[in-house]
């Protein structure tokens, strides 16, 4: 026996097609705008530890205080073609500290000991300070705490040491945390194969 | 008059309706404009040595760039919902079954709010999808796109198979249910309206400028910091607040505050399958109505959009449940009573 | 340890004649103490007083200038040295591919002039006609001096002996016009002032009379005076200088005043030594 629809059935099947075209026509809209994903990242002229103009202030840690993620996905990244090589590096060293038998200063900037020196190139057996230095560092160690950012910038250093988003760490909070405590305002959002291709500046569209 | 059922009540599709298209031109009004950020960063290049002024063979070694997740990770994860979604309506509208719901919860828990820690989830996409429809300078990713609309289109046919087992938020929340007491109808309508406004308030946050965005169901989120196993003491209180309330108030997040909840419990109103207390079957014993923890069924019958597809109904009906299967022969019981 | 005082600041950052728009890279003293400044892509000369006398344009940003014997002033650009008479008007232009990369420094030593070529790391020797005599400073392992900081300086003194700022070394070296190392002073030290302090210091030489050598310092911007031995005599405008200074250029006149540009506020600073006002008194 076959119903004739009575007027709710036909309205329900009104709506459900309404409701539905509504939702396909949003979904299409937005798969066709859809770019891909983006990514956070810190603007390094406006981050304090590396903003150009600004000399004597203190550091500024928040990036490793405020990320949601226990080991803060921010971190401290050396551009090494920008790099001096300095046998005595104001970011690996802290350079007001006395100066031990080797003509070096005693003691490190690193807190948790995540930069490496090495030295390169044509290596002086006679005299070790007279050679050019790598300073890498060890991402595993590092927390982002922007001490050795601070002891690159210039003038003391050359500024190639800046602090990133690792992009396999962070998980992309819609509302990241350390966007919303950073006092400069830094942290942005943008395309992910724009900011893989971005080689040392970091520009927003 | 019984309410039937199947198909939509009149009343209730009127009011239903005049709020969907509040809300609709309240997120298309305003237009906001993202501020564009200038930046200017100028160093010496030229000064930091070259490779032939080091010598020895050396080479500048190149930075890390690590990738961010793999994308057909990401394309597995919207799977796995989809995936879950049509597990949660199997098992419970065709097997009715409570021990297949419970296990479908666990699993969705320990993979999307465990392992993937809560991230992106269904109901923090509202505003994300608010804030691509009204800023022109921000792009959804394909992936989140579909995380919204996943659950609403099987809700349009199927109801809240999203809440029964496959929402983290709600799998949690649902696995601590101990003695849920029965609130009132007048209350539960009346808290019921806080999740709209808990919705028009994200919606509203989220279209506002860049500057002054901000993502209000994600920085409130009450188990993402359990997920993570970190966050603000503040935040794990109150986490672990709805927990211990939810021993004897069943899913308070779910049924008073969450905003993805009254979407979809709008979409449901269009369903025509879903949870069924079937009149040919019934005994009026009223069974069914004391297990449900959601106040999803009146006068015996269920409440499509209320009902959070936990299945205790069937699990404590005579004729659905377990004794049901035994008596259908497939082990012999002592008969009841 | 002798007491300098700041007397004079000239020129200044703006639109005027006599001031600068972006960049002071470049100073030098005569015999009258008028002051050419490199900057922008101009000389100004100064009178003693801080009066403009004459400016005249440069084809490219001029990098140092020194003024010879004879009144000529050689202005060192990326890629060339300019050679302007006294009033202004270009002589000649000296090009060497490979050779001048980047002047940052002149002076004069007997019948020669020598340049500095940062882009290379070393000191070039000419004739007064411009053939390419010698180089100096590239002579040891490192291939040229240590500059991160992007420029060599060096200031001939009266024996004809080049004194050069090595910042990677954090010394001042003695160099024969040859070529061959006669010596050097200095090491690094952070808390010493007389030490050098960062990762590159100093970065700049001027020689000022007889035995008296004025360096000039970054990130901790300052002047000092040693005498050649290495002894510190003297911490000029320790708090005059913008934090951000580097590579801020020196000069001093016979009779020990020196003049420092402030390479971010544009301005030459003129300090004196404190004593009865007759040049560089002992301490």
């Amino acid at each position: 026996m076959s119903e004739k629809p009575t007027r709710r059935d036909v309205l329900g099947t009104a709506a459900r097609a309404t409701v539905l075209a509504g939702l396909g026509g949003a979904a299409a809209f937005l798969v066709k705008k859809a770019q891909g994903q983006v990514v956070w990242q810190i603007d390094a002229s406006k981050c304090v530890n590396s903003r150009l103009g600004e000399v004597g202030v203190e550091v500024c840690t928040r990036c490793t205080t405020d990320c949601v993620v226990s080991l803060s996905a921010v971190r401290a990244v050396n551009e090494y073609s920008r790099c001096g090589r300095c046998a005595i590096c104001p970011a690996y060293f802290n350079i007001t500290s006395a100066v031990d038998e080797r003509g070096l200063p005693s003691e490190k900037r690193c807190p948790r000991d995540a930069i490496e020196r090495k030295p390169i190139g044509d290596i002086d057996p006679e005299d070790p300070a007279n050679n050019y230095f790598e300073y890498v560092i060890d991402e595993e160690k590092c927390d982002g705490c922007g001490k050795c950012v601070m002891g690159c910038k210039e003038p003391l250093g050359l500024g190639s040491i800046v602090l990133r988003v690792r992009y396999n760490l962070c998980v992309d909070c819609n509302r990241c945390a350390i966007s919303t405590a950073c006092p400069k305002d830094a942290l942005f959002q943008m395309p992910v194969e724009e900011a893989l291709k971005a080689v040392e500046i970091e520009r927003h569209a | 008059m019984r309410e039937k059922a199947q198909g939509i009540p009149a009343a209730s599709f009127g009011r239903g309706s005049i709020t969907l298209v509040a809300v609709l031109l309240l997120v298309l009004a305003p237009v906001s404009i993202a501020d564009g950020q200038a930046i200017e960063y100028e160093r010496p290049v030229e000064t930091a040595p070259q490779e032939n002024d080091i010598g020895g063979g050396y080479v500048t070694p190149q930075v890390q760039k690590p990738r961010p997740r793999d994308f057909w990770l990401q394309v597995l994860d919207v799977a796995l919902l989809a995936a879950a979604l049509a597990l949660s309506v199997w098992t419970v509208v065709t097997r009715r079954s409570r021990k297949g719901l419970v296990a479908l919860s666990i699993g969705c828990l320990v993979y999307f709010g465990f392992y993937r820690e809560g991230c992106v989830c269904p109901v923090g996409s509202i505003q994300n999808v608010v804030v691509a429809l009204t800023d022109s300078k921000y792009s959804i990713p394909i992936v989140v796109t579909a995380t919204f609309f996943l659950p609403l289109l099987v809700a349009v046919f199927f109801g809240r198979a999203f809440c029964g087992g496959v929402c983290a938020l709600g799998a949690i929340q649902e696995l601590v249910v101990w003695k849920p007491i029965q609130v009132p109808q007048r209350l539960e309508r009346t808290l019921g309206l806080l999740k709209y406004v808990y919705l028009g308030l994200a919606i509203w946050f989220a279209v506002q400028p860049a500057i002054s965005r901000d993502f209000l169901i994600c920085r409130f989120d009450p188990f993402v910091g359990l997920f993570r196993r970190t966050g603000f003491p503040h935040m794990l209180m109150i986490g672990g607040g709805f927990l211990l309330a939810g021993l004897f108030i069943g899913r308070p997040y779910c049924r008073y505050l969450c905003p993805y909840g009254g979407l979809l419990e709008w979409c449901t109103r269009l369903a025509k399958r879903g949870v069924t207390i079937t009149p040919a079957k019934e005994l009026e014993c009223g069974l069914c109505i004391e297990s449900c923890p959601y106040a999803a069924i009146e006068q015996r019958r269920a409440v499509r959009r209320k009902c959070l597809y936990c299945a205790r109904c069937y699990a404590s009906c005579p004729h659905e449940g377990p004794l049901a299967r035994a008596k259908a022969g497939l082990v012999t019981v002592s008969p009841p009573g | 340890m002798i007491q300098y005082r700041l007397v004079r600041v000239i020129g200044g950052k703006g639109l005027a004649p006599d001031k600068f728009t972006t960049a002071l890279r470049g100073v030098a003293a005569d015999r009258q103490r008028q002051v050419y400044a490199a900057g922008d892509s101009e000389i100004k000369v100064y009178s003693e007083s801080g009066e403009l006398k004459r400016r005249w344009g440069t084809s490219k940003p001029g990098l140092s200038v020194a003024v010879a014997g004879d009144g000529s002033v050689y202005v060192g650009e990326p890629a060339q040295i300019e050679i302007f008479d006294g009033a202004g008007k270009l002589i000649n232009t000296w090009r060497e591919a490979g050779l001048l990369g980047r002047v940052t420094a002149i002076d004069f030593a007997d019948a020669c002039v020598l340049a500095a070529d940062a882009a290379d790391r070393a000191i070039r020797r000419f004739d007064r006609g411009g053939k390419f005599l010698n180089n100096i400073g590239k002579d040891n392992r490192m291939r040229g001096f240590l500059i991160p900081n992007g420029v060599v300086d060096f200031s001939v003194d009266a024996g004809g002996i080049i004194h050069a700022a090595n910042p990677g070394r954090h010394r001042v070296e003695r160099y024969a016009p040859d070529g061959e190392l006669l010596g050097h002073f200095g090491r690094f030290d952070g808390i010493d002032p007389a030490g050098f302090p960062g990762c590159c210091n100093p970065t700049n030489v001027a020689v000022a009379g007889r035995d008296r050598i004025v360096v000039t310092e970054k990130a901790g911007p300052r002047a000092k005076l040693y005498d050649s031995s290495g002894t510190l005599l003297a911490v000029v405008g320790a708090d005059v200088f913008d934090p951000n200074c580097k590579n801020m250029d020196a000069a001093a006149d016979s009779s020990g005043r020196i003049y420092v540009a402030d390479t971010v506020k544009l301005v030459v600073n003129v300090f004196e030594a404190v004593s009865d006002g007759k040049g560089a008194a002992e301490a």
